[in-house]
């Protein structure tokens, strides 16, 4: 009891290092390569090769003013970046690193595996609306408040479209269980049979973690900058890790759920290594997008949410219940 | 054991400060916030007694989508210097009386089987109650009939929303508006206008 108990604390310790590591070179990847991308250098001033210009952002952030205007709601200003970055973390536990007893000791390297695992990513995903919502409504600014208006619109609209795109693995599977779900994936990946879904959760990726070419939330160019606009210093920088973090936990449940988890060759001991790269790749990806792709209209991202996906989705998972119960 | 026991307590006092502020809050939105704290507590309280999909069901669909709209509606509508008050008269007077009374009661019958309870270890579950598999299994064996038929109620409220929601940009089909108990203004045709303001 005491044992699994450490166990299970020091899982907590090292998926949260390792993610809170990650996110600041994601950072500078992402600069690094949009430079690349636009014909530019990108950041090369802060070490060698600009290496330590993510130590520079957060030193910055961290010593900049928490400003809170006239109108806002500044015990809530403070809760509400807090909650993006715990419900982003949450999540981050049953993405699973490798299977049961890959490094002997008796653990698996996942932070836990509960029988519910996609509905648990579901249902810190829908929390961490409330971290947008009520960000953008406690500023007191308009532009704050459609940003996180449109937040909550386009969440809500594309999470529908994401759960019925998982849903044709777990019908495969078998299981919710995330390592379940990586076990089974022994002979081909699920990307293979699943291949309408996987392009259903990938598009329906990038809209609920508000990337381009759905960065909608905050449009820059229409209102500021969306629901952290009032935002400053660090309570910025949160909500900025916490985007981030989502781009990785998509990455990685979709890792998991159709390219396989941690299968890759070598031994199962190299399992975290290739789990990890796959979440690189995805976060890549994510970023070659944005370089890519002009922003949508409004209109275009919602009738395309409800009339193309949402349908599609539908049939996706009707064609593999018939398939399933035919074989 | 000591942790669970721990978390029951807490959980139990957010679900009644959650339900309390729901009623006591003059603001409709900290109302809500108060509503969605209330049914994360619940939540909780479903994963103490090994209910992890009903948990996950909670949070999904009450706390992460129907509450989502509430907060929508009342960030548009609900300013915040518009505090919800009732009217006065009878509903003043009695309100509070049936409450009570009502309190009474569900705190009779709660505490009776609730004191039954004490010095047990609660109902003897399974291996597997509660999780998603055997809920699926229940939900299309036993269950089926009663299943079904809320999915149908929900698809008609669906479409019944669809209609709803449809009757109001109509004004490019007037026939269509007649049928549905809505006369046009036949004094004022509509002009392009008039239609360009009610489709945006």
């Amino acid at each position: 009891m005491l044992e699994g108990t450490i166990v299970l604390i020091v899982k907590s310790i090292v998926i949260f290092a390792v993610f809170l590591q990650i996110v600041p070179l994601i950072l500078l990847g992402e600069r690094k390569l949009l430079g690349r991308f636009q014909s530019r250098i990108g950041p090369n001033r802060v070490g060698p090769k600009g290496l330590a210009q993510p130590i520079a952002d957060v030193l910055k952030l961290l010593s900049k003013e928490q400003f809170t205007p006239a109108t806002s709601v500044p015990w809530m200003m403070a809760i509400a970046p807090v909650i993006s970055v715990t419900t982003a973390i949450a999540t981050m536990a049953v993405i699973p690193f490798g299977p049961y007893d890959a490094w002997g000791g008796g653990f698996g390297l996942y932070g836990i595996d509960v029988s519910i695992g996609l509905l648990y990513f579901f249902a810190f995903g829908s929390l961490a609306f409330y971290g947008l919502v009520l960000g953008g409504w406690s500023s007191g600014s308009k532009y704050s408040f459609l940003g996180a208006m449109r937040a909550a619109a386009q969440l809500i609209s594309y999470e529908v479209a994401l759960g019925l795109s998982l849903l044709g693995v777990a019908m495969t599977a078998g299981s919710l269980s995330l390592v379940d779900i990586v076990e089974h994936q022994d002979g081909m990946w699920f990307v293979v049979p699943q291949f309408v879904g996987f392009c259903i959760f990938v598009v329906a990726g990038f809209a609920e973690t508000a990337r381009a070419p759905f960065d909608l939330p905050e449009g820059d160019a229409e209102i500021v900058g969306g629901y952290h606009t009032e935002f400053g210093g660090m309570r910025f920088g949160s909500f900025f890790m916490a985007e981030y973090m989502e781009v990785l936990i998509i990455s990685g449940i979709g890792a998991a759920c159709f390219l396989g988890g941690w299968r890759g060759p070598g031994p199962i001991e190299l399992a975290p290594l290739w789990m990890l790269l796959k979440i690189i790749l995805g976060a890549t990806f994510f970023i070659w997008v944005r370089a890519s792709m002009p922003r949508l209209r409004y209109d275009q991202l919602m009738s395309f949410g409800w009339k193309v996906l949402l349908p599609l989705a539908t049939l996706n998972v009707l064609v593999t219940a018939i398939i399933l119960v035919a074989t | 054991m000591w942790f669970e026991q721990v978390l029951f307590f807490i959980a139990g006092i957010g679900a009644l400060a959650g339900a309390l502020g729901v009623v006591v809050l003059r603001n409709p939105f900290y109302s809500v916030l108060a509503l969605v704290a209330h049914l994360l507590a619940l939540a909780v309280l479903f994963l103490l007694l090994h209910a992890e999909f009903l948990a996950a069901g909670q949070v999904v669909v009450y706390a992460g989508a129907v509450m989502v709209l509430y907060i929508f509606v009342v960030a548009y509508i609900g300013g915040s210097d518009e505090p919800l008050r009732p009217e006065g008269g009878l509903l003043n007077a009695f309100g509070p009386l049936f409450a009570a009374a009502i309190g009474v009661e569900l705190c009779i019958a709660f505490i009776a089987s609730g004191l039954d309870a004490l010095d047990t270890r609660g109902a003897d579950v399974g291996a597997g109650f509660g999780s998603p598999a055997e809920i699926g299994q229940l939900l299309l064996t036993r269950f089926l009939v009663p299943f079904e038929a809320a999915s149908y109620l929900l698809l008609v409220a669906a479409v019944g929303a669809v209609v709803l929601a449809r009757r109001r940009r109509g004004l490019e089909d007037i026939g269509a508006l007649e049928e549905v108990g809505a006369p046009p203004d036949r004094r004022n045709p509509p002009s392009a206008e008039t239609t360009l303001e009610v489709r945006v």
